[in-house]
């Protein structure tokens, strides 16, 4: 197995309006120092709520958001060194599925002229090929050839997000950065949209960086998990690992509260691990670690200094106190 | 696969084109400008007759003689051929100053709103300088230094009238440039001019179309406004230009005045229609009704 | 024994581009005092409207109650005088809606805006009704609520608002509480703290709920009972274990097995094609039929009523006839 997709310290900022004329620039960083690596063939998910800076890292590894600093090796090569032109072609190689179906595909656009663009733009192949190429990807997503020449408005949710997925597969890439793809679907499209993934995922050797909230949905189609948390990873590592033996008290929490049919009201549950309040905003993070405001296991270690990424059995996790629910 | 039902492709334009076929005053101001185009344009074959000429006695009421139905003006001349020639330059210079309007407001807003930042900030400084700028007054200015002909009056009014646009157009693409299909063109490496032009600025069209027929009604005023003033094309017969030379004998003769000046009213009146028929088209949020 | 709230044969119809559509098809429900009650379905199915029609929140026009009836304790709401209506509305029957920060009027202080909710229905002095407001704000788990209550809507996270809203809700301890998808947009450890607090007020306050979601996880930790909708119709109806572990519509079956949910991995994803159809385009069968494996003649040609054949009442010709 070798590396697709290696971050190395990757950070991100945002400037914010200057308080008064002359003062400092005050800046906010969405992302601060996140490592990980994708094997080819596989799906790694970055799960965390609003804010953990989850579609921020997604986006800024791909370079449609400017990143501070750190390199993320694409086959070796650093993408953030690249020049415009050079980056544009390695584009064919890089390719994402959006949230909103609604709001990704150009509303006044055939969507046979949408999936055929990224051609058009890199000068792939003949008309004719290109048009071939199209017909054959309305196929392998799970669409009809009489669809082609309509307009985006006219598809549902599910098979806009088929479309989405059908542009993204055109020039063949290697990676596919997945930004929530279900999360605005309705539960039962859900299911034809994951399965198509997973599908291509086996077919066409593809690798996902898959960005999502919801729990099940990463358990489901990723094979490695990162959980972040205010702009850090805080725990990484298999999803067999992460899923049943969480070493971080924020994994934990998260897996408490994700909503499960095995707790039954009937049954009388008790939520077992609970956390109150909202993260910290990122514009002013704590000195120590950023959970320790909501974490049960704080002490005073945690508000002083930041834990650091650390193997322990089974995930990496960045906790002073890491270990499995009390 | 159940849905989609009708597999006929729908445009978002021939949407708007079925919304816009329901409105009854939209359609009633296509049907008076069109009447009015025609008018001006092939009015001159039915009846012709240079307008400058001094044809029967001056403030001959309208209906008085038959071989001129409106009447004549204060030196004589036949205000038939005046209207029916007038209305040309009129709407010409409407549509050539509202042309100028729409390609130095979008070009600039669309830049400021696209690149934002430094250039964002330059421009819309530019846009300020000349927005300030008593309208009336700077294209008086203009029109003066230049000689008066239609194609000066016409660049006038278009160079004070632009910055409304631009900020329009502004506001549409910072609206638009956030959405996620200008980031999968992005992704999919199309460089920022297609994305500005191709991208962009299709979506950001139908406020700019409904703002561009607005933008003819007040070109066609503001032209009346300056002939009015004895800033016209003093060669060419136009709406404006007639009321502005009968302005003084108005207590003595209200026709040479009142005629021109509904034609003017009539013209702006159904551009104004159509311009809210589009606006309503245009708008999603109607069409469900 | 009455329920607290029964609806019964209720229809709901819309006019629309494409003529008048039943957007709810006779449907009955009924909550209990102390009960939960999940209604659970896609978008477009009609649990929302049902929603909105037992407030008398249906706009009127496009809207019409076309038959049926809503009773709150007895008393006949479905046709009763606006001003009743009004004074039921925030005092007997409270309602949380999904986006909490728009539910807000954003130009007043939180604490203003539940006093005020507590003054339209309570003869009590502006000072008293405001120290109501803080007491309120924290039963809800704001902490230090009496600074929160001055602040204005938008300085409050969205977990926070949905608190707030929650506070005003049962500022006049409602009998009803109808929650439509409140935490659809929360994040999942604030999700997880909202229904534990529904639940909460639930034991305190002994209202009935009635909880509208897309999301059968949340019907198996909230709700008491379930009744599942498809396309503006009552499919199945049972105790939450019952339809959860024995779902018998295969609409039912499908929601239940298509969702990736933690604590069910041993499941593969099944999918339920297509998509629902939109109600100007419902035929005279089974408005799931197109989408069913199970679908035979009967279903495309004649509609499934809820009635009793297995294990408990679902609307399949394919469960009363033992195909399923």
């Amino acid at each position: 197995m070798s590396t697709l997709l290696d971050v190395r310290d990757l950070t991100v900022r945002f400037a914010l309006p200057r308080k008064g004329f002359f003062g400092p620039r005050p800046y906010l960083e969405a992302v601060r120092q996140v490592s990980f690596s994708l094997e080819k063939g596989r799906a790694l998910g970055i799960v965390g709520e609003s804010g953990s800076g989850k579609t921020t890292t997604a986006m800024a590894a791909i370079r449609l958001t400017e990143a501070a600093s750190g390199q993320v090796l694409f086959e070796g090569q650093d993408l953030l060194s690249l020049g415009d032109e050079e980056m544009r072609a390695q584009r064919r190689d890089v390719q994402l599925i959006f949230q909103d179906p609604y709001s990704s595909l150009n509303p006044r656009a055939r969507v046979a002229d949408i999936v055929r663009e990224p051609m058009d733009l890199m000068g792939l192949g003949t008309m004719e090929e290109r048009n071939a190429r199209v017909r054959e990807l309305f196929q392998l997503v799970g669409l009809r050839p009489d669809q082609l020449n309509l307009f985006p408005h006219q598809f549902s949710g599910g098979q806009r997000q088929r479309i989405s997925i059908a542009r993204a597969l055109t020039t063949n890439p290697k990676l596919l950065v997945c930004d929530e793809p279900v999360s605005a679907l309705d539960v039962a499209i859900q299911a034809q949209i994951l399965n198509l993934l997973a599908k291509l995922k086996t077919e066409l050797g593809l690798s996902y960086l898959f960005i999502s909230h919801d729990l099940g949905v990463v358990r489901h189609v990723c094979d490695d998990v990162a959980v972040m948390y205010l702009g850090k990873i805080v725990e990484q590592g298999s999803r067999a690992a992460l899923f049943d033996a969480p070493q971080h008290p924020y994994t934990q929490a998260l897996l408490a509260a994700a909503p499960s049919l095995a707790r039954r009201k009937s049954k009388g549950y008790v939520r077992p691990l609970k956390i109150s309040g909202d993260p910290p905003s990122p514009i002013n993070p704590p000195r120590g670690c950023a959970f320790a405001d909501r974490c049960p296991k704080a002490q005073d270690i945690c508000r002083q200094t930041q834990p650091m990424l650390e193997e322990t059995g089974g995930t990496r996790v960045a906790c002073h106190f890491p270990g499995p629910a009390a | 696969m159940t849905d989609t039902p009708d597999y006929k492709a729908e445009s978002p334009a021939l949407e708007a084109w079925r919304m816009f076929r329901r409105n009854i005053p939209a359609l009633c101001g296509v049907a008076m400008l069109t009447v009015i185009v025609l008018a001006t344009l092939y009015g001159t074959f039915f009846y012709s007759g240079d307008p400058f000429d001094v044809v029967w006695a001056p403030h001959e009421p309208p209906g008085a003689t038959p071989e001129f139905p409106l009447g004549t003006d204060y030196l004589g001349r036949n205000i038939v051929a005046g209207m029916l020639t007038g209305g040309g330059p009129t709407l010409a210079v409407g549509a050539a100053a509202a042309a100028i309007t729409m390609v130095i407001g979008i070009s600039l807003g669309a830049l400021a709103g696209y690149y934002g930042g430094w250039v964002d900030n330059l421009l819309m400084r530019i846009t300020e300088f000349f927005q300030v700028l008593p309208a009336l007054l700077f294209a008086m200015v203009l029109v003066t230094l230049f000689s008066p002909s239609l194609w000066t009056i016409a660049i006038a009014i278009g160079v004070v009238s632009w910055p409304q646009t631009a900020r329009l157009t502004r506001a549409e693409f910072l609206k638009i440039k956030e959405l996620e299909y200008v980031t999968a063109a992005r992704a999919i490496g199309a460089r920022n001019k297609r994305i500005i032009w191709k991208v962009i600025l299709p979506n950001a069209m139908p406020p700019l179309i409904v703002s561009a027929t607005l933008t003819i009604g007040v070109a066609i005023l503001f032209e009346a406004g300056l002939s009015f003033l004895g800033l016209g094309d003093p060669n060419v017969m136009s709406w404006g230009l007639m009321i502005g030379a009968n302005r003084e004998y108005i207590l003595d003769a209200w026709w040479p005045v009142t005629f021109p000046g509904l034609a003017i009213f009539f013209t702006v009146f159904a551009v104004s229609l159509i311009g809210d028929g589009l606006n309503d088209a245009f708008n999603p949020k109607l069409r469900e009704r | 024994m009455t329920a607290l709230l029964e609806i019964e044969d209720l229809k709901v119809t819309f006019n629309t581009r494409y003529g008048q559509v039943t957007a709810l098809d006779g449907v009955s429900l009924h909550v209990n005092a102390g009960e939960t009650l999940g209604v659970v379905g896609e978008s477009g199915c009609g649990k929302s409207i049902t929603a909105l029609a037992t407030m008398g929140l249906i706009p009127m026009p496009p809207g019409r109650i076309a038959g049926g009836s809503i009773r709150l304790s007895g008393e006949e709401l479905v046709g009763a005088n606006p001003s009743r209506l009004r004074a039921l509305r925030g005092a007997d029957i409270a309602m949380i809606f999904q986006e909490p920060m728009t539910s807000l009027n954003p130009v007043f202080t939180v604490g203003d805006q539940i006093a005020e909710a507590i003054m339209l229905h309570q003869k009590v002095s502006p000072d008293q009704a405001f120290k109501d407001a803080v007491a309120l704000l924290d039963r809800v788990g704001i902490p230090s609520p009496d600074a929160r209550a001055r602040d204005y809507p938008h300085q409050l996270s969205g977990g926070m608002r949905q608190r707030v809203m929650i506070a005003m809700a049962v500022s006049c301890r409602p009998k009803v509480l109808i929650a439509d998808e409140p935490t659809t947009a929360l994040d999942v450890t604030v999700q997880a703290q909202i229904f534990d607090l529904l639940n909460e007020i639930q034991r305190d306050f002994g209202a009935a709920i009635i909880l509208i979601t897309h999301d059968m996880g949340a019907i198996s930790e909230m709700a008491d009972r379930v009744a599942v909708m498809y396309a503006g119709r009552v499919i199945e109806e049972a105790g939450a274990d019952d339809v959860l572990d024995h779902p018998q519509h295969p609409y039912s079956r499908g929601l239940i097995d298509c969702i990736p949910a933690l604590g069910r991995e041993d499941h593969a994803l099944k999918e339920i094609p297509g998509v629902v159809p939109p109600l100007h385009l419902l035929g005279d069968g089974c408005a799931f039929a197109d989408r069913c494996e199970h679908a035979n003649d009967r279903c495309r040609r004649e509609k499934p009523l809820l009635a009793a054949h297995g294990h408990h009442p679902a609307a399949c010709h394919g469960v009363e006839e033992g195909r399923i």
